[in-house]
């Protein structure tokens, strides 16, 4: 496969949210705003080129037995690098995805690529890998972060867009409406993009 | 192995079947909207008006879009419509309805295939997202009569340990008490239950276990120690009645079994008494209804009868 | 070797390598994030207590009512080390879990403002405890009487008016602030603590 297949691949053919419909629990958790959903996203972009070219790198020393032991530690770590890091200089942001970063480390999407991808292909792809899905993930948290910030507060980025006079959807900034929005949009884009095929 | 697979309601095969239940549905709500009127104003007809017609329009609409035959004529987005707006207080502003009717009819009915395949009842779905999106709209509640002055329900009333300022309970069976549109009146509810029994449109089992269960444990579990709440009371307020005959009877999300529909019955009873006894919001009758609701398939299906002649194997 | 000494030898260099990477992270970002919570914890209690310079801990026994439970009391002072007022931080249980608030009260027995800290209420209902339109009404009550919640609207001189459809928070708080106004008559205005 070509790099820019291997990149276009995550965003589009298998985009982990609205393709393969894995790392559910951080897209209903903290899409609730569309800044939410792109701290998040670029957050786990980050963790997943980190630890897909450390495992490419490290594939022919990982033994299959204890593979899935090694990804965890290799993946821990970056993301408590991550929140460190983020907490020491960015503690706005830390603020508000504070408490899901710990939750990247049990974000399937990561675990799966390096399973799926980084422990069968070099590092120059796997990166590559990792920066494509990173960026699928991040774009479709954003869309739902967009979607709800804008029917559930009536504000995008945190800037009044919806008329004084409009009445938030309160469900639409709870969990219950992550799942409804989660479920419209995929029927949508599986809808168009089948079509396609 | 048990291979026997107890097919979706509806088991009616012609659209006529279906419109002449639904219309039979409607004339028996009839008494209920006079009620509203009567008490709430026109501001309550205007309300029922706008959500049919909204429902029926966004029903025309999604058939259109899924490329569906048009069922208008089956008269059943009529009584979605008309059950969002008994749902609703006759406070809300006018696009409430509307944006209710389109989320029970695109949402909830349509996009999972339409009449009979819904997991649950689009009004009560409709009723439950709308609470979740505009609480205080949906609980802005106020006395009948002309001068709309804001009041509490009277579960509100015994949720909040007041004693005084109770309706009778004659005012509550009739209707004299702050509440949804349509919900309000016992009397007029009970009237066209009457009329769904007497042409066969439900049977007794759900309204009864349900309101009997009700009735029993909010009697047992009252505030003042065992067996001194006023279970009959509990019977005439909230969305009790209009939920126990027109909502947990709806053929698509209820038990095809005579045993499943007690069991469904007596499950909402369990969760409305519970809900109004503990629980944080004053009303339980739509969330009970819609979690018997999505637990009706496995109702169903442990309640088959067994077919005649048949012999329990590997025992 | 045995296979397994080998798998334990890889895993140990791993997590060792692991190990030592995060010890180094540690040891560059933990001046930053001590840092950032001390200021954060700074600004919050100087937002509620403008007048103050400096704040200092003071140590208490613990302090609890039904709902709620004083954490943290800090004294503060002027340029001039005089004491101008003190700062709660007051943890009470809401409708989703508990509400951090924290009270400023000043040494003229008036409540110079409160904050809501970290909080888990419903968003658009008990959320907005944390708005300043809900926070500010608390500013300038004098303490001389107990805090009440209003739902109607005709507000007497200690009562706020509630956030609408959320009477539990709007209830959750001001009990956080009562809490902080007993103690305060009780025990810091010329008592123990002087």
């Amino acid at each position: 496969m070509k790099l820019r297949e291997i990149f276009t691949n995550g965003i589009f053919k298998e985009n982990p949210i609205f393709k393969l419909v894995i790392g559910m629990c951080p897209t209903i958790a903290v899409t609730t705003a569309a800044i939410n959903g792109i701290g998040m996203g670029l957050a786990t972009t980050f963790v997943l080129i980190c630890s897909n070219l450390v495992i490419s790198l490290l594939k022919d020393f990982i033994p299959s037995k204890i593979r899935i032991p090694s990804y965890i530690v290799i993946i821990a770590t970056f993301v408590t690098i991550v929140g460190m890091v983020m907490e020491a200089y960015l503690p706005d942001l830390y603020d508000s995805l504070g408490i899901f970063i710990p939750l990247i480390v049990v974000n399937c999407i990561i675990l799966a690529r390096a399973e799926t991808f980084a422990s069968k292909n070099p590092p120059i792809p796997s990166i590559v890998d990792g920066l494509g899905i990173g960026l699928g993930f991040t774009l479709s948290l954003t869309i739902l972060g967009s979607i709800r910030e804008l029917l559930g507060a009536g504000t995008l980025f945190n800037m009044q867009v919806m008329p004084n006079s409009y009445e938030p959807a309160l469900i639409m900034i709870l969990p219950a409406g992550a799942f409804i929005t989660l479920g419209l949009l995929t029927g949508l884009i599986n809808k168009f993009t089948t079509k396609m095929d | 192995m048990n291979q026997l697979i107890v097919s979706s309601s509806p088991h009616i095969n012609s659209d006529e079947t279906i419109a002449k239940i639904m219309r039979d549905v409607v004339i028996a709500l009839i008494p209920a909207g006079i009620a509203a009127i009567y008490f709430f104003g026109s501001r309550a007809l205007l309300i029922i008006v706008v959500s049919v017609i909204s429902a029926v329009l966004t029903e025309w609409f999604m058939q259109k879009l899924y490329k569906k035959p048009i069922t208008l004529d089956d008269w059943s987005a009529v009584v979605t419509g008309i059950l969002i707006a008994y749902n609703m207080p006759p406070t809300v502003p006018l696009w409430l309805p509307i944006v209710g009717s389109v989320i029970a009819i695109a949402i909830i009915k349509q996009s999972f295939g339409g009449l009979g395949q819904n997991f649950m009842n689009p009004a009560l779905g409709a009723r439950a997202i709308l609470l979740a999106c505009w609480p205080v709209r949906m609980t802005t509640w106020v006395a009948p009569g002309p001068d709309a002055i804001s009041t509490a329900t009277p579960l509100e009333l015994l949720n909040g340990n007041m004693q005084e300022g109770f309706p009778t309970i004659w005012d509550a069976f009739i209707g004299n008490i702050g509440g949804c549109i349509g919900e309000t009146s016992a009397f007029a509810l009970i009237l066209g239950a009457i009329y769904l029994l007497y042409r066969d449109v439900i049977n007794w089992r759900i309204p009864v276990s349900y309101l009997g269960t009700v009735a029993l444990f909010t009697w047992i579990f009252g505030k003042d120690g065992f067996f001194t709440g006023n279970g009959i009371y509990n019977l005439f307020i909230g969305g009790l009645m209009l939920g126990a005959f027109y909502m947990a009877t709806d053929y698509a999300t209820s038990p095809v079994t005579p045993k499943g529909q007690l069991i469904m019955g007596f499950g909402c009873g369990i969760i409305t008494s519970i809900i109004r006894l503990y629980g944080g919001y004053p009303d339980g009758v739509t969330y009970a209804i819609l979690i018997m609701n999505i637990v009706t398939p496995l109702i169903d299906r442990y309640t088959i009868p067994s077919i005649y002649g048949e012999v329990e194997r590997n025992v | 070797m045995s296979e397994t000494w080998t798998l334990g030898l890889k895993l140990f260099i791993i997590t060792a390598v692991a190990g030592f990477i995060l010890g180094f992270t540690n040891y560059l970002t933990e001046q930053p994030i001590m840092k950032q919570r001390i200021q954060a914890d700074m600004e919050a209690r100087l937002a509620v207590l403008p007048s103050a310079k400096e704040f200092e801990e003071i140590e208490i026994d613990e302090v609890a009512d039904e709902n709620s439970k004083i954490i943290e009391i800090y004294r503060a002072v002027d340029a001039d080390n005089n004491i101008v007022g003190y700062t709660f931080k007051v943890l009470t249980s809401g409708f989703g879990g508990d509400v951090e608030v924290i009270v400023g009260i000043n040494s003229d027995g008036i409540i110079e403002g409160i904050r809501i800290g970290e909080h888990s209420e419903t968003p658009g209902l008990g959320a907005k405890a944390s708005e300043e339109g809900f926070t500010e009404q608390f500013a300038g009550k004098a303490i001389d009487m107990p805090i009440e919640v209003n739902k109607t609207g005709d507000l007497a001189d200690n009562e706020i008016q509630a956030i609408t459809g959320a009477t539990i928070t709007s209830e959750c708080v001001s009990n956080a602030v009562n809490l902080a106004i007993n103690y305060y008559s009780e025990s810091l205005i010329g008592g123990i603590d002087n």
